[in-house]
């Protein structure tokens, strides 16, 4: 069986996902939350992968794609009662469809108005929230998925549930996306990336394949949003600002923008920071002015300097091109 | 009728500053092909500069120029130290046109926090000695106030002495050649790195005085700036992105837009309405008012 079909693929991803849950049992709380943490994380960089590495555009609205997912979420679990796999898909399809409304808008701009037009986006969409009753204003919603199934296990703790949720929810995703990536699909927006007007004259529609590319990203940012409004049990304005849609982008950037594996890298990085600039806070007995933007510190020099020093991403061990 | 001019006034005095800010993007954009993100950040670190000035030497007025040279100063540190090697760097990558996006945003990032260790994160106050309250005129006040005349006196000074010098001197010159033809530029002598990073230098200077006008409005904090970055950017792309005269024509336009906005509709709006008419002149004429149509680029 070769390694790179689609049913070696998820062979692996089920193998992997046994270790990570087996381990889950073994870990405390913290761990499961930051295990979660990386997880949801993932999913949200390979959004921006699959954006910008594979389809050429950027957005710096990312975050609040993942508002729009996790506010959809909510609503739908809360007024219709569905189950929360099912209110997940939905928060996912939402995302997704304001993903190709934006698309279409996308796809006329280039670089810098793209850019813009998606942080324009990222300051106004969390602001939404206090002009609609029913979003919950600054406060926001509460969300709770309750407790795991009983049939799992007894004395299952809450976020080690989450972390499997979330877990799981990533392999599909990593699955699903790897397997696209190396269709026709994957190839259109390679095309479309590497040279846009060589891509039209071998008859490839661009503007559509950038706005399947951005719909399918916000999909995948909407499902993330809900996910990410599970761990935390709310989705407020807060939870959703800038600094999250630029977190992201930090986050691909350190996984190497055109390498989807490198995202579940990008998302453990991004986890360690406030781990790591905490116990520097701890050793140095720094105030609250240095805990609060130490962590920002660490992850914006990160940026800055894989940018500079390795355009294209750090160096991971690298397969060859399809 | 009262209101309508009223609510013009005001939307002339933050367009003023709309137009600084958009003046500063578009500057970068015409001389590196960067929309420089991290102009905010610039802004609100020399802000803070401007802001430690006054407490120096307990005067608002003095501690402008001290922004703006300290506005000047980082944004040509952040071209001569970050852009310009990245632009080398990313030569001929995948990354070539998003890399300098993203270094933007990493400094933005960067000052940011950088401000927060310094000054931590609650609001400060930095303060003018005029009033915020409107002038009155018979018996009904105004919203227009003495800080907003200052604001479109201050804007509208420093907007004509860039003007004076984009026109009138070798310097001006030499900054419209470089961004207009880098090539041909350099053939005829000009050092087009060094003029670069002057550019960035004025841009700096601009989007620093933005802030220092416009905090008095509001408070000082490490985020305070980020609405100013967008409606700068919805400013320029109204502009037309390339024009000078674009920005500033941008700058007042939203301005006065947004204020229609909050005394029609409310000021819940804010935030939202930055994007919509974003997309509406993206829609409509995403070339701008002064921009030139062009054939796509290959």
């Amino acid at each position: 069986m070769k390694l790179k079909s689609p049913r070696a693929r998820f062979f692996i991803s089920i193998a992997i996902g046994a270790v990570l849950l087996f381990i889950s049992g073994r870990v405390d709380e913290l761990r499961s939350y930051q295990g979660a943490q990386v997880a949801i994380f993932a999913i949200a960089i390979s959004s921006i992968v699959l954006l910008t590495g594979f389809s050429g555009q950027i957005s710096l609205g990312h975050g609040a794609l993942m508002a729009v997912g996790g506010y959809s979420a909510v609503l739908v679990q809360s007024h219709l009662n569905l189950p929360y796999p099912i209110a997940f898909l939905i928060g996912g399809a939402v995302g997704g469809a304001a993903g190709f409304l934006l698309g279409i808008a996308a796809a006329r701009l280039q670089g810098p108005y793209l850019a813009g037009t998606t942080l324009a986006l990222a300051v106004g969409i969390p602001s939404l929230a206090n002009q609609f009753h029913i979003l919950g204003g600054e406060q926001g919603l509460t969300f709770d998925i309750g407790t795991a199934p009983s049939w799992i296990g007894k004395d299952f703790s809450q976020y080690r549930w989450f972390f499997w949720v979330s877990v799981i929810a990533a392999l599909l995703n990593y699955w699903l996306l790897r397997n696209l990536l190396s269709t026709r699909y994957g190839r259109r927006w390679r095309a479309v990336r590497a040279n846009p007007t060589a891509a039209a004259l071998a008859g490839i529609n661009v503007g559509k394949a950038k706005v399947l590319a951005f719909t399918l990203s916000s999909a995948v940012a909407g499902l993330a949003g809900s996910l990410y409004a599970m761990l935390l049990g709310l989705v407020a304005p807060l939870a959703f600002t800038l600094t999250l849609s630029f977190t992201l982008i930090t986050g691909a950037v350190l996984a190497g923008v055109s390498n989807l594996g490198g995202s579940i890298v990008g998302a453990v990085v991004l986890v360690a920071i406030p781990e790591i600039s905490g116990s520097i806070t701890s050793h140095l007995g720094g105030s609250e002015k240095v805990t609060s933007n130490l962590p920002g510190l660490i992850t914006s020099v990160l940026l800055v300097a894989t940018v500079l020093f390795a355009p294209n991403g750090p160096k991971w061990p690298r397969r060859k091109h399809q | 009728m009262t209101i309508f001019f009223n609510t013009l006034l005001v939307g002339f005095s933050s367009g003023a500053i709309y137009s600084l800010m958009s003046l500063a993007l578009v500057l970068v954009w015409r001389s590196t092909r960067v929309v420089n993100f991290a102009a905010a950040g610039q802004a609100i670190l020399s802000t803070y500069i401007g802001y430690e000035a006054m407490k120096v030497l307990h005067n608002y007025w003095l501690s402008i120029p001290v922004a703006l040279l300290a506005g000047a100063l980082i944004s040509a540190g952040v071209e001569a130290i970050v852009m310009r090697p990245l632009a080398k760097r990313s030569k001929g990558t995948p990354v070539e046109a998003i890399a300098p996006v993203i270094a933007t945003l990493g400094i933005l990032g960067l000052i940011r926090s950088g401000v927060g260790l310094i000054w931590g994160n609650s609001f400060l106050q930095y303060t003018s000695p005029l009033s915020s309250k409107g002038y009155t005129i018979g018996h009904t006040t105004i919203p227009f106030s003495p800080l907003n005349a200052a604001i479109v006196i201050g804007a509208s000074v420093v907007l004509a002495i860039f003007a004076m010098i984009f026109r009138f001197t070798r310097l001006g010159l030499s900054l419209r050649a470089a961004s207009f033809q880098p090539e041909i530029s350099r053939l005829s002598g000009i050092r087009v790195d060094l003029i670069r990073t002057i550019g960035w230098a004025f841009a700096g200077a601009a989007s620093a005085v933005a802030g220092a006008l416009v905090t008095p409005t509001t408070y000082l904090s490490p985020n305070s700036l980020d609405l100013l970055l967008v409606s700068g950017f919805v400013a320029a792309v109204i502009g037309g992105l390339e024009s000078l005269i674009g920005a500033v024509v941008g700058g007042l336009v939203l301005g006065i837009g947004f204020a229609f906005i909050l005394q029609y509709i409310g000021t819940s709006v804010t935030f939202s309405a930055a994007f919509i008419i974003l997309i509406i002149v993206l829609l409509l004429r995403p070339q701008g008012i002064f921009g030139v149509r062009r054939s796509r680029e290959a």
